[in-house]
């Protein structure tokens, strides 16, 4: 396995600074597009899910109407409130979307992954990966993301110096964080497949000879669905998005922990917010779904790539749109009984038993017996938790009923 | 180290263009604020009472245990990276690891820390107030309270 | 390796900067939050030493768990907004010295060990772990020659699990 990105191994020179410039840039760019887009398609998707019309003035099918939005923040009037803690309040909108940001540096955006091309293209005689950095810590590196923009969101409550965003921010943390340890979890089961952190690695193995010659070797497959699955949920948990936006429920909360923000430093909010859906379902694509990764068919294969990655996340990006048109909003104590009852002990007893399967395989151990004593490990643990579970709403019962409830 | 340039510029680039953008706001946009614009928002009424001071303690619990889980999962990372060369051992060690982790979140669990909702009514509800009522029908579950002949809730409680 | 220097002493700065600040901060939020900067700056000086794992948990854990924890605690009971209120200790001179004790302590320590010698920073961290990721590494040694400290954690983590649950339930 070949992780780092070979751009780096050679000497560091003027051309390698403009390399990483120009891919910087563009990756900038393209990110900031790809979120124009999704806001539009979003409300163009969701009108048409409620049988309305959506944007259909600014441009052809409205298409120019979220650049017209973002146009008009700049003229609106920013408020600093009077209660607010200055300094955090500034801050704030930055440590949500700088995290944003950073998450799409290791994604793998496109390149040849057969056995000879490694993903590596040529760029002025420099090889390259398509993707803006690999860095070993890959995966981590995504997971830090995501616990440095709990930050963004708590801290824009608290220096409000206002109900209501103060309690959205404290739920959306307790959210957050709730829904990272299960996401932690359901990686896992992907790392162990790839032997590694890095991004590029995943894709690597998610590139070779499909099962059967007709499924995809993708890890979607390879690790049983089930992490898939989590992943899925404890993203959407994570972005605050439908049927997980309590955070923001405009029956109790008004508009969640940016209620008083406004002008651009709104709209940094809103861009952090559909950014993360954007690169959200670029990490279900690169972790699960083999990235870029795929074949082939006419012209040069270096184009397949980018359709491929697109394509893909175009797919996840409609189910984003999907579930919030479909799914009503979750109670908190079922969103928290979701996250820390279901989620989180399925993806870590997955995770065991996918490990304990491929130790035993590579041990030679009788498969059956393996997979039997699993079963059983699995049961008891499952009945330990159903046993905690009912004892808690057993002793809550009878604390109701002596009229001591907390 | 250089691995890392990249993802530093691109943090460079995103601080930036907020910083830019806020600054062009500043310049575009008017200025002509209130007292009444800058107060905290409470639907029009004004502010009478300081926020919140006291929150739940389960909010902090949630906090709490998932420095345990966090802590649990940097742990299996490294592990999952080479776990095949690990084999049997490794294996062992971390269903040790996973055991001690499941033996205190079953006593969390029963001990109530993760519950967040009202406990489970236990109550029979009358057929009239039934949650079948409600999924069969469009007619909304109304019930009988306060009506003269039928106050069935009434009666069950104090029953 | 000069980029690398001028990093080093950059990160440094902040580094002293803002653990100076979390101290004469008085606004309990902003301590934390200077906390935050100062635990941010170690974990690039780790990434800049190639120990990116550490990096990665120091982040993960310090940054996105426990000051979270700390903030919880600071905003969920007492800190109402703007209330900068006198937080100096009436023994900090006391905690001073002992923080100055300590930082000689270790300081003397790593010299003795190490005798004022550079340790050369890998060129390339392919060369020294393992896979191209030093998590493979770390992981080696966690899982042989620091098995019993690890499972001694574990132990640790429950133990903190159950004093949690009984700080926070006082029925």
């Amino acid at each position: 396995m070949f992780a780092l990105d070979p751009l780096f191994s050679g000497t560091f020179d003027g051309a390698v600074f403009l390399i990483v410039l120009a891919k910087v840039v563009i990756a900038f760019a393209l990110l900031l597009v790809s979120v124009l887009f999704m806001i539009w398609f979003e409300r163009k998707l969701h009108a048409d899910m409620s049988n309305r019309l959506g944007p259909n003035r600014a441009g052809p099918f409205g298409i120019l109407q979220t650049l017209a939005d973002g146009i008009k923040f700049f003229f609106k009037e920013d408020l600093l409130p009077d209660r607010a803690d200055k300094r955090i309040f500034i801050l704030a909108p930055f440590l949500s979307l700088v995290p944003a940001f950073l998450v799409f540096s290791v994604i793998p955006l496109g390149g040849v992954f057969t056995a000879e091309k490694q993903g590596i293209v040529t760029v002025f005689g420099r090889e390259t990966y398509v993707q803006l950095a690999d860095p070993p810590i890959g995966v981590l590196l995504i997971l830090a993301c995501s616990s440095i923009a709990v930050y963004g969101v708590m801290l824009a409550g608290w220096s409000s110096g206002s109900k209501y965003p103060l309690l959205g921010s404290v739920r959306a943390t307790a959210q957050m964080v709730s829904y990272e340890a299960a996401l932690g979890l359901s990686v896992i089961a992907v790392v162990m497949l790839a032997g590694s952190l890095s991004t590029h690695d995943m894709v690597m193995v998610q590139a070779g000879e499909g099962f059967g010659g007709i499924l995809p070797r993708w890890n979607l497959i390879a690790t049983g669905v089930v992490p898939f699955v989590i992943f899925v949920i404890a993203g959407t948990a994570e972005l605050n998005r439908p049927p997980f936006d309590l955070v923001e429920a405009e029956q109790e909360l008004v508009g969640g922990f940016h209620t008083e923000y406004s002008s651009i430093r709104f709209a940094l909010f809103f861009l952090a917010e559909f950014m993360n859906t954007v690169t959200m379902s670029a990490i279900i694509v690169t972790l699960f779904l083999g990235g870029p990764a795929g074949p082939t068919f006419f012209g040069p294969a270096l184009m397949w790539g980018p359709i491929w990655f697109a394509s893909k996340l175009f797919l996840f990006l409609f189910m984003f749109v999907w579930l919030r048109a479909t799914l009503p909003r979750f109670r908190y104590d079922q969103l928290m009984d979701l996250g820390w009852k279901v989620l989180i002990p399925i993806s870590l007893g997955w995770m065991l038993l996918l490990a304990s399967l491929n130790v035993a395989g590579d041990a030679g151990w009788n498969t059956f017996v393996v997979a039997g004593a699993a079963v059983l490990i699995g049961l008891v643990a499952y009945l330990m938790l159903a046993g905690a579970i009912a004892t808690s709403a057993r002793r809550r019962e009878q604390a109701e009923l002596e009229g001591s409830i907390r | 180290m250089g691995q890392y340039l990249p993802v530093f510029m691109l943090a460079v680039l995103a601080i930036l263009f907020a910083a830019i953008s806020r600054v062009a706001s500043q310049l575009l946009a008017p200025s002509a604020t209130t007292v009444a614009k800058r107060s905290p928002y409470e639907c029009g009424i004004v502010p009478g009472r300081e926020t919140l001071e006291r929150f739940p303690v389960r909010f902090y619990l949630i906090a709490m245990i998932f420095i345990v889980f966090d802590i649990e999962i940097i742990f299996l990372y490294p592990w999952a990276v080479i776990y095949r060369n690990l084999g049997a051992g490794g294996l062992f060690e971390v269903l040790v690891f996973t055991l001690s982790v499941l033996v205190s979140f079953v006593y969390l669990l029963s001990n109530g820390a993760l519950d967040w909702g009202p406990a489970k009514q236990s109550r029979v509800l009358s057929p009239m107030v039934s949650a079948d009522r409600t999924t069969l029908t469009t007619v909304r579950r109304v019930g009988l309270d306060g009506r003269p002949d039928g106050d069935v809730n009434h009666d069950e409680e104090a029953a | 390796m000069v980029a690398q220097n001028v990093f080093f002493y950059l990160l440094a700065g902040i580094i002293l900067f803002s653990a100076f600040r979390v101290v004469t901060s008085n606004n309990v939020v902003h301590a934390a939050l200077y906390l935050v900067a100062v635990l941010a700056a170690v974990a690039a000086e780790y990434v800049l030493l190639a120990a990116e794992f550490v990096a990665a948990t120091q982040v993960l854990v310090y940054i996105g768990a426990i000051i979270v924890l700390f903030l919880f605690g600071i905003m969920l009971t007492r800190a109402k907004l703007g209330s900068d209120q006198d937080l100096t200790h009436p023994h900090w001179a006391l905690s001073a010295a002992t923080a100055v004790v300590m930082f000689g302590v270790m300081g003397y320590a790593l010299v003795d060990q190490f005798h004022w010698t550079a340790t050369p920073l890998p060129a390339d961290t392919r060369l020294v772990s393992v896979d191209g990721s030093n998590s493979a590494t770390v992981s080696d040694s966690v899982f042989t020659a620091y098995l019993v400290p690890f499972e001694v954690v574990s132990v640790l983590l429950l133990a903190a699990l159950v004093g949690a649950i009984v700080l926070a339930r006082k029925d």
